[in-house]
């Protein structure tokens, strides 16, 4: 086999000899990442080539030198990651999740502390939802009870001021799933797909049922009834459906939301057309007609 | 391979990530480690000081770190940012850690910061895991060993992990031989390691 050029991050190498690359640990990395080898006939390096090449004195220069370029290609590459903005859009809908999750605990505990406080016989029949009983102890709090209720509703404040900056995230980042689905919604979709790059990709029918895992899970195993919605079941012409309906309507938007999360990933502005027929869809498939 | 009674060591001087400490050495905890794991089952693989290592899927560094602490240079293979900020400090504190941040199903984006290596050591969590496997194999030196830690439950949630092993096996027969199939139980669950050595 005839032995072609190979690139390597030190530089070009021939049969004849080597061009070493130019410049700093910048340059170099620069270079690097405009780098594509061809896999078929590749020959790795050998380091003993770079050192001909003039690029390290010895082997321990030649992992010193390759070891600070690798450490800023990958430095580069996760600041430019955490500068998308779904990134940052995930973290503040994963906080909100977290959020409910601990106002519902001590909420929960809350209510078990104040009911051995106050064993006396209670009027209502069922138990009283924990954040209700949280709000009716209000009164009648006493000692450490007092900060606990109040740190309940510094969640609810922090809880309030997430919920307005997730929906105008997702309003920038997903403008057409958020006009389908609402800025939570959308917010939640990118948040279990895990990047928008992945949101696009995901099959109308993953969409579908995204968020029921354990339902899904079961489905496949023991062939339980699949799951007919996950996160979407959220979305009020979902959850609004009757019964019968619920998994027309849930398979219907989430065929227009794969359409609208691809638009959103790789056009990034609202198509009102395309919107409007998605609605019009949507609203179809709840009527039965 | 460093041994204190029954207990896989590593030389190192000083705890990295939380392990405990063993007469000056890192303890390598096979529930963490699928290497560790694998050396406790009785197929540890040589570490000769004068090794390179090619580790595709790093993860946090546990593993690797303890690799560096026998062997010349890791070459440290990891896509996700979170993890590969954790790797990041470790390859700053260690001389013989190359940290790349690159999808392993992309070689071609990383081919010209490698070199050949004695041992190529895969734990992806992707479902393209043989082909990954071939695709590196113009990195592995003759006679270097392959370990491939099989995550059945990433290729097929739902398949029976010895179906999905035959199928891998059968994948990488191109350019791998499977000298041994070790099924990681206890230590880690749904995992098979392959032992392999490149076809020539």
């Amino acid at each position: 086999m005839k032995y072609s050029m190979q690139r390597y991050w030190f530089g070009d190498v021939t049969e004849s000899g080597c061009t070493r690359a130019e410049g700093d640990a910048a340059a170099l990395a620069q270079r690097i990442s405009t780098l594509t080898a061809a896999m078929e006939g590749f020959v790795p390096l050998r380091w003993e080539q770079a050192v001909a090449c003039g690029a390290a004195g010895d082997r321990a220069g030649y992992l010193a030198r390759l070891r600070e370029i690798t450490s800023l290609l990958a430095e580069r590459k996760i600041r430019d990651w955490y500068a998308r903005g779904d990134t940052l859009l995930i973290q503040k809908v994963r906080m909100l999740e977290d959020l409910d999750r601990a106002a519902n605990l001590v909420a929960e505990r809350f209510q078990e502390w104040d009911r051995a406080l106050h064993p006396g016989p209670r009027d209502e029949l069922r138990d009283t939802a924990p954040r209700q009983a949280l709000e009716q102890a209000r009164g009648h709090a006493e000692g450490a009870q007092i900060p606990v209720i109040s740190s309940v509703d510094g969640l609810a404040l922090a809880r309030a001021a997430l919920v307005q900056e997730v929906s105008a995230g997702a309003g920038d980042i997903l403008p057409n799933c958020t006009a389908l689905v609402g800025g939570l919604v959308a917010a939640r979709l990118l948040s279990a797909a895990g990047s928008l790059d992945a949101l696009a990709r995901l099959p109308a029918a993953s969409l579908q049922v995204l968020g029921a895992r354990a339902a899904l899970f079961a489905h496949l195993r023991t062939g339980s009834p699949p799951p007919k919605h996950g996160i979407l079941y959220q979305h009020h012409r979902v959850h609004n459906a009757p019964r019968n309906r619920r998994g027309k309507v849930a398979r219907t938007l989430a065929a227009r939301l794969a359409i609208a999360a691809r638009l959103d990933r790789y056009r990034g502005t609202r198509d009102e057309e395309f919107l409007k027929q998605a609605d019009e869809a949507v609203r179809r498939a709840g009527r039965g007609t | 391979m460093i041994w204190i009674d029954g207990v896989l060591v590593s030389p190192g001087d000083r705890s990295l990530y939380g392990e405990r400490m063993l007469r000056g050495h890192r303890v390598w905890d096979p529930y963490r480690s699928k290497f560790a794991a694998l050396a406790h089952l009785g197929h540890g693989v040589d570490l000769p000081p004068s090794l390179r290592v090619l580790y595709l899927g790093a993860a946090h560094g546990t593993t690797v770190s303890h690799l560096a602490d026998y062997v010349e240079c890791v070459y440290a293979v990891e896509i996700a940012p979170r993890p590969m900020q954790d790797l990041l400090s470790l390859a700053r504190q260690r001389g013989n850690i190359v940290a790349i941040m690159g999808d392993a199903t992309r070689p071609e984006e990383y081919a010209s910061l490698l070199e050949p290596v004695g041992l190529l050591y895969m734990d992806v969590a992707s479902p393209r895991q043989a082909e990954i496997a071939c695709a590196h194999r113009v990195f592995l030196e003759e006679g270097g060993p392959l370990l491939m830690m099989v995550k059945t439950r990433s290729i097929d949630a739902t398949a029976d992990p010895d179906e999905i092993t035959r199928h891998v096996i059968d994948e990488i027969s191109p350019s791998y031989r499977v000298k041994a199939v070790v099924p990681l139980e206890p230590y880690h669950r749904d995992h098979r390691a392959l032992l392999c050595e490149g076809v020539k």
